[in-house]
C-alpha cells in the first residue's frame, strides 16, 4: 500500500507557491507545509528483501524517514447499521541523526494521525488530524508491547494481540479491539514493496488483512456496538515515488469467501498506469500471490467531484484479475470521504459485488484516491 | 463688523509679543499633554501587541510557582486531560551585544513546540496553515534538530545583518550561547510585524536550553470553548494537573500588567495637565489684560452701538485665534516632543514594571484630538471671564482707570473668599480614594490658591513698601505701590505666574523628597558589604537563579563573616503575579534590615522564622489591603495556602509591593532550591573590594554574575532611580518653560502698557536711568512677589503629591523634605524672568523721546 505522498510530504515534500526568492526567505512555521526536501542521505534505505521478525517489526524503525501504522475497517451493528473507520500513524524523521541534547523535548521524529469515521446511515464523514513531535511522550511507537500514539489516538497490543485501537475527538470516538486474524502477508517481492525504477525507491510493507474486530463507535455524542474486519498496512521507506507519479488509486478489499485482494496503481503525469504498479491475491489462509500490472485490470468510471476541493474523482472502480477469475465491482459508501486535513485525498469505505472462480462473491473494503486535489508536485532544489 | 475684526486685528498686530508669547504658551501646555499621551499610548500599544503576540489566541494559561511546570504536566494535559488544543511555552530574554551597523538589543525568546502552534499564534503558520502564496516555509528539520536554531522577523534580521543560516551570539540566563538563524517571520500586516519585532522564536527543546530551563516550562496556552463544553474541560485540565499549577484566563494577565502601569501612567497625564494648567493661566493673564487695556477703546465701541454680544464675541475670537494658532503648533510639537519622551517613558516602565520596548510613536488621532480639545478648551475657557469682564464696559469712553481699580480691590474680599472656598474643596476632595479625585482636588487647590493670589501680593507689597523705600527712595516706593495701584494688570500676571513657579516648586519637592526617603531606605536596607546576583533583566520578575551550593563556596572565603540568601519569584495569582522576596540565612544578617510600619519587631521575626507567616511590603498592604493580622493566599506546590501576615515594611523597590518568606517556610511549600542572589557580611576590617575580587576569582568565572560592593550597588540602584524620575524632572523643566514665558510676557506687556505713564514722568524730568531703574524694580518686585508666593503654594502642591497622590498611586510613605536648592531655583526662575521682561520695556522708555511717547495714543 502506498500512502506514499503523505510520507512523502511529511519527508520532505514541499508546495513551494513562490518563485525564486532573491531576498531572505520568509515562512512560517506551517508544519504541514515546512518539512522540505531533504537529501536521502544517512537513511538507511530499502534496497533488498529482508527477514521479517515479529513482534519487534510492529515497532518503528527509526533509522528510514518515513514509516506508518494504517488501521482501516469495515463495522456494522447488529441491526445491520454500517460504518468505516480510519486511524492511521505517521512518522517521520527531520533529520537522519541529531546530536545528544539535554532538553528532554528535543527529538528528530515528526507524528502525524489520521481519524475517520464513515456514518454510512447518517450520512457523514469525519474526518480529524493530529501532528505531533515525538518526545516527551507525547508521540512514539515501540514493537514489545506493541503501542502507537499521537496524543491520546492509540493502538496499542497485549502484548500483540488483541490490539486496541482508540481515539476521539470532540463527539466522534472509535474503541475497537482487533483480534488476530490472518498472519502478517509480505508484500511485493518478500516484503521489499518496489515504487520506482531507482534501486531504492521502495519500501518495507507488511499487511494485517483481516483481523475481526469488535468494540464501539460513536457519531454525534451516540454509541453504538460493532463488529466488522479491519486491515492494518505497515510500511517504511525512506525514498520511494518514483519522479513522474502524480498520485495513485490503493484498494484493500476483503470478500466474503475469505480471499482479500490488495490492488495499486501509481499514475503518472501522461495518465499512463507506472510500470511497478502492483498488488497481493491473500488466500483465506493466509497464503498470498503477488500480482503485477500485467496481471490486472482497475478502471475507474463515474466522477464524484469536491464541494472543497473541486476535485474530480472517480466513483467506482471494475477490478478484474483474469488469471485468479475476480471481476469486482466496487462503490464508495458514501460519495463523500475526502479528508479536510492539512493534505486533501479521499479514503473511504467501500462495497463489494461481483465474482470469484465463477461464484458470486460480496465484500467491503477500503479505497484511498491521491494526487486528484493539488497533486503534490515535487521540486527538488 | 469688518471694521471692528480690523481693528481687533490691528490691536493683535501692535501687541506681538504678547499674543506670541500666549500663543507659545498654549502649545507648550498643549505640546507636553500631547507628548505624555502619545508616549503613553505607544508604551501601551507596543505592550498590548506584543504580549497579544505571545498570548495569540490563548483563552486560558496553565502557570506554575517559581519553578515553573514540569514537562511531564503536557503530555498529563493532552493525553489524560484530553485537552486537544494546548501549547507549551518557554520563554524569557536574550541579550543580543552591539555590532558595528547594529545597537545591542533585548529580544524575547519565545520557546513553542511547532506542532502545538496551530490555533495559537497565527504569524508562526498553523499546522494545518499550509503555505501561502509568497512564503516559503521554514525548514522545520534544522529548527527541531539543530540545537540554537532560531527564527526572527524578517524585518529584525535585517537590522541585526544576519541572513538565514547565520549564526550569532546572544547572552542568556548570564551565558553566552551561539544560536543559528533557521528562517525568518514577515507576517503581511503591519500590526503584526510590528508585535513580533522583537521576539526570538525557538523550538521549545532550543529554549530550555538556552534559558536553563531543562525539565521546566513556563506555561501552558490553551483554547478552551464557552459554555459547559469547555467548564467541563476546564475541569479535565484542573484534573490532570499538579497542583502547584493553576488555569488563569488570557486576557487577565494582560490586564493585570497593564494595570500595574495605570497609576505610573495617570500621574504622568496629570502632571503633563498641570503644564496646560500653567498655559491657560498665561492664557487668562494674556486675554483679560487685553482687556483691561482696552476698556476705553470697548467703551467708545459701545457707544457707538456695538453690541454686547458682539464685544464678547470680539475677545472670544481673539482668544479662539491664540487658541488655534497656539494648538496647532503645540499638536506638532508634541508629536516631536512625543519623539523623545517615549523613549523615557519605555525607560521608566522597564525598569519600574516590565520589559517592553517602542519602536516607534504611535500617532493615535484620539490622543491628537484630546491635545485640540484640552489646548482650545482651555483657552476659551480662560477667555471667558475677560470676555464677559470686557461686556460690562459702560457704553461710554470716559470711565476713569481709577474706578476699575477701586472696584476690583473692593471686590478682593470676594475673590479671596472664593479662593477659600475653592482650598477647602479641594482639600475635601482629597479625602476620597480614587486617584482621579484626588488630582481633581489637587487642580481646585490649584485654583484656589491663584485667587489669594492678588490678597496676598496687596498684603506682600505693603509689607515691601517701607524696606523699599528705604533702599530705592522713590522709585522704590513707587515701584511697590505701582503694583498695587494696577492691580487690574498686575494681580492677573502674579496669580498666573505663582501657579507656572509653585508647580515647578511643587514636583521639585516632590522628586527630592522621594529620592531622600529611598537614599535612607538603600542606607538601611543595604548593609550587607558584598552582593552577588544572578543577571536578570531589569524589572524582571525574577526568574534567573543561581546554584545555592555557590554561597557555600562564597562564605568560606577568607573576610567573609556571614550572611543571608535572597530569593525572588512571581507567584501567580487571579489577581495577577505576586511577588515573592524569600530571605534565608543568618537572621542578624536580615532582621537589621527592615523598619515596620505595622507589626511588633519583637515579635515579627520569630513567628516569620518558625511558622507559616509572611511580612508584607508597604505598597502591597496599600494596593490590596492586607495588615497585620491578614493573610495572604499563595499557590504553593501542594496547592492554595494562607500565611499570617504579622507585620508591614517599607520598601521602595517595588509599588507592586512583595511579600517577604524565610526560607524554611518557602522550602516547605515549594521544591525549589535555587537563589536570586547573597549577600555577604564581611569581618571588621576585611576589604569589601578585595573580596569582591577573589569572588570573581572563584565562582564569578563559571557564570557572569553580578558581584557588587555595597557601594556601587547604592550607586546603580540611586542611577534607576533618577532615571524613571527623568520623565518627571522634564516635565517640571516643561512646567518651568512655560512660567518662565508667562513671567516674561505678562511683565513685557505691562511694561509696554506703561509708555504714556512713563512719557509723563520722563517729561516730568525723569532721567532714562531713572526709567531703567523704575521699569527694572517693578518687574523684579512683580518676580519676587511671583517667586515669594509660589514657595507656599509649591509646597501645598508637594504635600499633596507626596502623601495624597503618590501614597494612592504607589502606596509609599515618602517624608517630606525642603531642599533649600529648589526653593531658590523658584525664586531665581521667576526674578530673572521678571528681570529679563524688564530690559526690552526700559530699554524701549529709555531711547524714546518723551514728547513722542506722550503723543503715541
Amino acid at each position: 500500500m502506498i500512502r506514499n505522498w503523505i510520507g512523502l510530504l511529511l519527508s520532505g515534500l514541499i508546495l513551494l507557491a513562490c518563485r525564486e526568492q532573491p531576498s531572505l526567505p520568509h515562512a512560517s512555521l506551517s508544519v504541514a507545509g515546512a518539512l522540505r526536501t531533504s537529501s536521502d542521505q544517512g537513511y538507511a534505505k530499502a534496497l533488498a528483501p529482508r527477514e521479517f521478525h515479529f513482534p519487534a517489526d510492529h515497532g518503528p524503525h527509526p533509522e528510514f524517514r518515513t514509516e506508518w501504522w494504517y488501521y482501516t475497517g469495515n463495522l456494522a451493528t447488529a441491526e445491520g447499521r454500517r460504518f468505516g473507520f480510519q486511524l492511521t500513524f505517521f512518522r517521520s524523521a527531520l533529520a537522519p541523526t541529531a546530536p545528544e541534547r539535554a532538553s528532554a523535548w528535543a527529538t528528530r521524529q515528526a507524528w502525524l494521525a489520521h481519524f475517520t469515521v464513515s456514518d454510512v446511515a447518517g450520512k457523514r464523514f469525519h474526518s480529524f488530524e493530529r501532528w505531533s513531535r515525538g518526545a516527551v511522550g507525547l508521540a512514539g511507537a515501540q514493537g514489545e508491547p506493541f503501542r502507537v500514539w499521537v496524543k491520546d489516538w492509540t493502538a496499542e497490543g497485549a502484548p500483540v494481540f488483541p490490539m486496541r485501537l482508540r481515539a476521539a475527538e470532540g463527539e466522534t470516538a472509535v474503541d475497537l479491539l482487533l483480534q488476530e486474524g490472518k498472519p502478517p502477508v509480505l508484500q511485493g517481492e518478500r516484503g521489499l514493496s518496489r515504487k520506482g525504477a531507482e534501486p531504492g525507491d521502495a519500501s518495507y510493507y507488511y499487511s494485517l488483512t483481516r483481523m475481526p474486530t469488535s468494540g464501539t463507535v460513536r457519531v454525534d455524542g451516540q454509541s453504538f456496538t460493532v463488529t466488522g474486519d479491519s486491515w492494518m498496512d505497515r510500511e517504511w521507506s525512506t525514498s520511494s515515488l518514483g519522479r513522474d507519479q502524480v498520485g495513485w488509486d490503493w484498494l484493500a478489499l476483503q470478500l466474503s469467501d475469505g480471499w482479500d485482494v490488495m490492488l495499486y496503481r501509481l499514475r503518472r503525469a501522461d495518465g499512463s498506469a507506472d510500470p511497478t504498479s502492483s498488488g497481493t491475491l491473500i488466500a483465506p489462509d493466509g497464503s498470498s500471490r503477488p500480482l503485477h500490472l500485467a496481471d490486472f485490470q482497475l478502471e475507474g468510471s463515474g466522477e464524484w467531484r469536491s464541494p472543497r476541493s473541486g476535485a474530480r474523482y472517480p466513483a467506482r472502480w471494475r477490478v478484474r484479475v483474469p488469471g485468479e477469475e475476480v471481476d469486482l465491482d466496487v462503490r464508495p459508501l458514501l460519495a463523500d470521504q475526502e479528508l479536510d486535513v492539512s493534505f486533501r485525498y479521499w479514503e473511504g469505505a467501500v462495497s463489494i459485488e461481483g465474482t470469484h472462480h465463477g461464484r458470486p462473491v460480496r465484500g467491503q473494503g477500503y479505497v484511498e484516491l491521491t494526487g486528484y486535489a493539488a497533486p503534490p508536485r515535487r521540486q527538488v532544489r | 463688523m469688518s471694521l471692528l475684526w480690523r481693528s481687533s486685528l490691528r490691536y493683535l498686530l501692535r501687541h506681538p509679543w504678547q499674543f506670541g508669547l500666549a500663543v507659545v504658551g498654549v502649545a507648550l501646555g498643549v505640546a507636553v499633554v500631547v507628548s505624555i499621551g502619545l508616549a503613553n499610548a505607544s508604551a501601551r500599544r507596543a505592550f498590548t501587541l506584543s504580549s497579544e503576540a505571545v498570548t495569540g489566541k490563548a483563552t486560558h494559561q496553565v502557570v506554575g510557582g517559581p519553578a515553573g511546570i514540569p514537562d511531564t504536566a503536557f503530555r498529563r494535559l493532552e493525553l489524560e486531560g484530553g485537552i486537544e488544543k494546548a501549547a507549551p511555552v518557554v520563554e524569557g530574554w536574550v541579550a543580543v551585544p552591539e555590532k558595528p551597523g547594529s545597537p545591542a538589543r533585548t529580544l524575547h525568546l519565545l520557546g513553542v513546540d511547532p506542532f502545538s502552534e496551530g490555533p495559537f499564534r497565527s504569524y508562526l503558520g498553523g499546522a494545518a496553515g499550509g503555505s501561502r502564496q509568497g512564503q516559503t516555509s521554514i525548514d522545520l528539520g534544522p529548527l527541531l534538530t539543530r540545537p540554537g536554531a532560531c527564527v526572527l522577523a524578517a524585518g529584525t534580521a535585517r537590522e541585526m545583518g544576519l541572513r538565514p543560516g547565520e549564526a550569532f551570539t546572544v547572552r542568556a540566563e548570564g551565558a553566552g550561547r551561539r544560536l543559528v538563524l533557521a528562517g525568518t517571520l514577515e507576517p503581511e500586516d503591519a500590526n503584526t510585524r510590528r508585535a513580533i519585532a522583537d521576539l526570538l522564536v525557538m523550538d521549545i527543546a532550543s529554549a530550555q536550553e538556552i534559558l536553563n530551563r531543562i525539565g521546566r516550562i513556563d506555561r501552558i496556552d490553551l483554547i478552551l470553548d464557552e459554555g459547559k463544553a469547555g467548564q467541563r474541560a476546564l475541569a479535565r485540565a484542573a484534573a490532570a494537573l499538579p497542583p502547584g499549577a493553576q488555569i488563569l484566563p488570557a486576557a487577565g494577565r494582560t490586564r493585570t500588567i497593564e494595570e500595574m502601569t495605570r497609576a505610573f501612567r495617570l500621574n504622568l497625564t496629570a502632571l503633563s495637565l498641570l503644564a496646560l494648567v500653567c498655559g491657560a493661566f498665561l492664557i487668562y493673564n494674556t486675554m483679560t489684560f487685553s482687556v483691561v487695556q482696552r476698556r476705553q477703546w470697548i467703551g467708545t465701541l459701545r457707544a457707538l452701538g456695538v453690541s454686547r454680544r458682539e464685544i464678547f464675541g470680539l475677545v472670544l475670537g481673539e482668544a479662539l485665534a491664540v487658541a488655534v494658532l497656539g494648538t496647532g503648533l503645540g499638536l506638532g510639537a508634541g508629536v516631536l516632543l512625543g519623539r523623545g519622551l517615549v523613549r523615557l517613558v519605555t525607560q521608566t516602565i522597564n525598569d519600574l514594571y516590565f520589559a517592553v520596548s517602542v519602536r516607534e510613536l504611535a500617532v493615535p488621532p484620539s490622543t491628537l484630538a484630546l491635545g485640540a480639545i484640552l489646548g482650545l478648551g482651555a483657552t476659551l475657557l480662560a477667555a471667558l471671564v475677560p470676555a464677559v469682564e470686557a461686556t460690562q464696559a459702560p457704553p461710554r469712553a470716559a470711565l476713569l482707570r481709577s474706578t476699575l481699580e477701586a472696584r476690583l480691590r473692593r471686590s478682593l474680599p470676594r475673590t479671596a473668599l472664593l479662593g477659600v472656598v475653592l482650598l477647602a474643596g479641594g482639600g475635601a476632595l482629597l479625602l476620597p480614594r480614587s486617584l482621579a479625585v484626588s488630582f481633581a482636588g489637587l487642580f481646585a487647590v490649584i485654583l484656589g490658591c491663584a485667587l489669594l493670589a492678588p490678597v496676598a501680593t496687596v498684603l506682600l507689597m505693603w509689607l515691601l513698601r517701607r524696606p523699599l523705600g528705604a533702599l530705592l527712595g522713590v522709585l522704590g516706593r513707587m515701584a511697590a505701590g505701582g503694583v498695587v495701584a494696577s492691580l487690574s494688570r498686575t494681580a492677573v500676571a502674579i496669580a498666573a505666574l505663582v501657579i507656572a513657579v509653585s508647580v515647578t516648586v511643587g514636583i521639585g519637592v516632590m522628586i527630592d523628597s522621594f529620592r531622600q526617603t529611598v537614599v535612607r531606605w538603600l542606607e538601611m536596607t543595604l548593609q550587607s558589604d558584598v552582593y552577588v546576583t544572578a543577571p536578570t533583566r531589569s524589572g524582571g520578575l525574577g526568574g534567573a537563579a543561581l546554584d545555592p551550593r555557590l554561597v557555600q563556596r562564597a562564605i568560606a572565603l577568607p573576610g567573609v563573616a556571614g550572611g543571608h540568601t535572597i530569593r525572588r519569584v512571581a507567584i501567580p495569582s487571579p489577581s495577577g503575579p505576586i511577588r515573592l522576596v524569600v530571605m534565608g540565612g543568618d537572621p542578624r544578617s536580615i532582621e537589621k534590615l527592615y523598619e515596620f510600619k505595622e507589626g511588633n519587631p519583637a515579635r515579627i521575626w520569630p513567628e516569620l522564622w518558625s511558622g507559616d507567616a509572611v511580612l508584607v511590603s508597604e505598597p502591597y498592604a496599600s494596593r490590596t489591603g492586607a495588615g497585620a493580622g491578614s493573610t495572604v493566599r499563595l499557590r504553593t506546590e501542594q496547592g492554595d495556602r494562607d500565611f499570617r501576615v504579622t507585620g508591614v515594611f517599607y520598601d521602595y523597590a517595588s509599588d507592586q509591593g512583595v511579600v517577604l518568606m524565610s526560607r524554611p517556610t518557602y522550602q516547605r511549600h515549594w521544591n525549589d532550591p535555587s537563589i536570586s542572589g547573597f549577600a555577604l557580611d564581611l569581618t571588621p576590617g576585611a576589604d569589601p573590594d578585595r573580596v569582591v575580587e577573589r569572588l570573581r576569582a572563584t565562582i564569578g568565572a563559571e557564570r557572569a554574575l553580578a558581584i557588587q560592593s555595597n557601594r556601587s550597588l547604592k550607586k546603580i540602584s540611586l542611577e534607576i532611580f533618577d532615571r524613571t524620575f527623568l520623565i518627571t524632572s522634564v516635565l517640571r523643566l516643561l512646567a518651568g518653560l512655560v512660567a518662565f514665558i508667562g513671567v516674561l510676557s505678562s511683565l513685557m506687556a505691562l511694561q509696554l502698557e506703561r509708555a504714556r505713564e512713563l512719557g509723563v514722568l520722563r517729561a516730568n524730568g525723569m532721567t532714562p536711568g531713572q526709567v531703567w531703574q523704575l521699569v527694572t524694580s517693578q518687574t523684579g518686585l512683580m518676580g519676587l512677589a511671583a517667586g515669594l508666593l509660589s514657595l507656599p503654594v509649591g509646597l501645598t502642591l508637594a504635600a499633596v503629591m507626596i502623601y495624597v497622590i503618590n501614597r494612592r498611586s504607589f502606596g509609599w510613605t515618602i517624608r517630606m523634605e525642603l531642599s533649600p536648592r529648589v526653593l531658590l531655583e523658584a525664586l531665581l526662575l521667576a526674578l530673572a524672568a521678571a528681570l529679563l521682561a524688564g530690559l526690552y520695556p526700559a530699554y524701549k522708555m529709555a531711547r524714546t523721546s518723551p514728547a513722542l511717547a506722550l503723543r503715541e495714543e
